[in-house]
């Protein structure tokens, strides 16, 4: 078990380290890259010193522009690692990792709660399309839910912007909160925040929980016609026994997996939905940074929402023994690590959610 | 041809799958022959604006006064483009990596399959966001590189554990034994064993891209120039068509367009996966 975590942690250390680099590499070596599009920019104004310059492109990306790419390399990983990613160019007055850190915990609110909400909507609903196969209701499901899971999610938003914030002005358009509540642990607020939270947590959950209940089904069919559940069948056990014990867990346990492969889903769809709502949360900023071509906050977004998806990923992998005990008994790991393939490799959904 | 004959015949009984597959038929035939007989003109009649639905016009006209349902089909082929020959991208990688290292596996495995790891974890559509608006380029091939940037790790994982289980099959140790090099081995031997999952994941890697580049240019960050669906609806939103009803038929039929396409790779996908797979028709 511990050897299990101590392996996902090094991993995740390592992938981390690996999107600094890259954001580094992305930013002062690309040809014309955004660095030295800023000296040039410096430099038309005019009025500036080359010591000045130097020492705005400093500040914008913690980084000596005329030093060696290595000790540049250094400088960025390092100031990287102690939280220090520089200033958004648009706005050098504040860091840019003070602007994240107000948006993220509106992302991982809209995100986490999406997600548990289609999760569970979906294995409910896949659970049915399973238990009643050939009926009437399955088939329908069916068709609506691989309907809703091929719509991309952007359409669903501006589809809902249209007709709830625009035909009928239902909700609000944007923001987190409105501007007559104040910030805090109180009523007003609390219900503030939930009402603007509702659509952008609507337009991920309508185009994602179709997803999870194919799959539950797929996983659940499966289970259905195995060995032991008609062994437990014959033995008598009771319905609700073979359901939950027999039938239920082994058919969550392919979806415990998809969990954590989605996460970074939905993280990269909450960029359009956030864009669209204008919701102050991650994936707002990052498109926002794109469009003003500041870079270095466009990158400090990017790091962000990968470590977010780490550390999730980290989160669904602890929570995996719990849904499988197989993995945290020695006895029956030392049995899985004589096979030649790793069984949580085999599990990967033929397409994914892709749309 | 066994194929299309069982591909008919699952076609004939799945109304759903049939439609599907006459769709993306049909907007193939778009992509290839619609640029042929619609056109796009650069006059702006501005007294032609937002018009209603009509004969001239079968969706109605933009701000510029030029029809709607003209510009999605001259707009059906760069998306289909990048659509196909990034699907042809990730299925390429995907299919050669996790060939590769299922079959010979080893300590090459192990260091693929940890490349293959991280590029699973990373957030593929921010990875994407931020290479296109680094890039800025509107050349159908890189933008097809871009997209399928992190899409084949997936695919290269379910190979490999695929190829892995051929490995030890009779046919497998036949071919080793008269002594079969290793593209035979490759491309002759497992390859075939595992084309029908290819063909699926071919035709859910297209929507994946569609679903990635119509975002690009939905937001503005691949740069507008020519005509698409994306860029449609970003000028649509752009010139305000939410608060205004007189546009709805110039944003949502670009949306409209976009849905159709890809539930119907997904009916006709589910079509394949069921000749392929005679388990699912059992059930």
């Amino acid at each position: 078990m511990v050897s299990y975590i101590l392996k996902r942690l090094a991993m995740s250390l390592l992938i981390i380290y690996i999107v600094i680099s890259l954001s580094f590499f992305m930013i002062r070596l690309m040809p014309g890259s955004p660095m030295a599009a800023l000296e040039a920019q410096l430099r038309m104004q005019g009025g500036l010193s080359e010591v000045e310059i130097q020492q705005r492109i400093s500040a914008v990306y913690s980084v000596t522009p005329d030093a060696p790419v290595w000790e540049q390399y250094l400088r960025y990983v390092w100031g990287a690692v102690r939280g220090d990613l520089g200033r958004p160019i648009t706005n050098p007055g504040t860091t840019v990792v003070a602007v994240i850190a107000e948006a993220l915990p509106w992302t991982i609110m809209v995100v986490a709660v999406s997600l548990i909400i289609s999760f569970v909507i979906g294995i409910a609903v896949g659970a049915m399309m399973a238990a009643f196969q050939n009926s009437r209701f399955s088939q329908a499901m069916t068709f609506v839910v691989s309907f809703l899971s091929a719509v991309p999610s952007y359409l669903v938003a501006i589809a809902l912007l249209y007709v709830l914030t625009s035909v009928y002005q239902v909700f609000p358009s944007g923001g987190a909160y409105g501007i007559d509540v104040t910030p805090g642990f109180n009523g007003p607020y609390v219900i503030s925040v939930l009402y603007h939270a509702i659509l952008p947590i609507a337009a991920s959950v309508i185009t994602s929980f179709g997803g999870w209940a194919l799959g539950m089904k797929g996983s659940a069919v499966s289970v259905l016609g195995a060995e032991y559940v008609r062994a437990a069948e014959s033995r008598g056990l009771s319905d609700r026994r073979i359901t939950q014990s027999y039938v239920g867990r082994n058919s969550m346990l392919p979806m415990v997996t998809q969990l954590a492969l989605s996460v970074g889903f939905m993280f990269g769809g909450s960029v359009f939905i956030e864009t669209y709502f204008q919701y102050p949360g991650i994936g707002f900023y990052m498109i926002q940074s794109v469009g003003q071509r500041d870079y270095s906050l466009m990158m400090g977004c990017f790091l962000l929402i990968t470590v977010s998806v780490i550390i999730t990923n980290l989160l669904v992998d602890l929570l995996y023994p719990l849904v499988d005990p197989r993995i945290a008994n020695p006895a029956a790991r030392a049995r899985a690590a004589d096979q030649p393939a790793d069984p949580d490799q085999e599990v990967l959904p033929a397409g994914g959610s892709m749309a | 041809m066994r194929f299309l004959s069982d591909l008919w015949r699952i076609l004939r009984h799945d109304k759903g799958a049939l439609i599907g597959g006459a769709i993306v038929l049909i907007y193939c035939l778009a992509a290839v022959f619609g640029p042929i007989f619609v056109e796009v003109g650069n006059e702006q009649d501005a007294s032609q604006a937002y018009l209603a639905p009509s004969l001239q016009h079968p969706l109605g006209t933009d701000a510029l006064g030029q029809g709607v349902l003209s510009q999605i089909i001259v707009g059906t082929r760069p998306i289909m483009i990048v659509g196909v020959l990034s699907a042809v991208v990730t299925v390429f990688v995907g299919v050669a990596i996790g060939l590769l290292t299922g079959y010979v596996g080893g300590v090459a495995d192990t260091v693929i399959m940890r490349i293959t790891d991280i590029f699973l974890t990373i957030p593929g559509l921010p990875l994407i966001i931020v290479l296109a608006s680094v890039i800025n380029t509107t050349n159908p091939v890189v933008l097809a590189l871009i997209l399928s940037i992190t899409a084949w790790a997936g695919l290269a994982r379910a190979i490999r554990s695929q190829a892995m289980s051929l490995r030890s099959r009779e046919f497998v140790e036949a071919a080793k034994l008269q002594g079969v090099s290793l593209s035979n081995m490759v491309g002759r031997q497992l390859l075939p064993n595992v084309g029908p999952y290819v063909a699926i994941h071919f035709l859910l890697a297209i929507t994946g891209a569609i679903y990635a580049s119509v975002g690009l240019f939905l937001l503005g960050i691949a740069p507008i120039s020519g005509n698409n669906w994306g860029i449609m609806i970003n000028l649509a939103m752009a010139q305000g068509a939410l608060y205004t009803t007189d546009s709805a038929f110039y944003l949502f039929s670009p949306m409209a367009a976009i849905v159709i396409l890809q539930v119907a790779f997904v009916f006709f996908s589910r079509a394949l996966d069921s000749v392929f797979n005679p388990r699912l028709r059992v059930q």
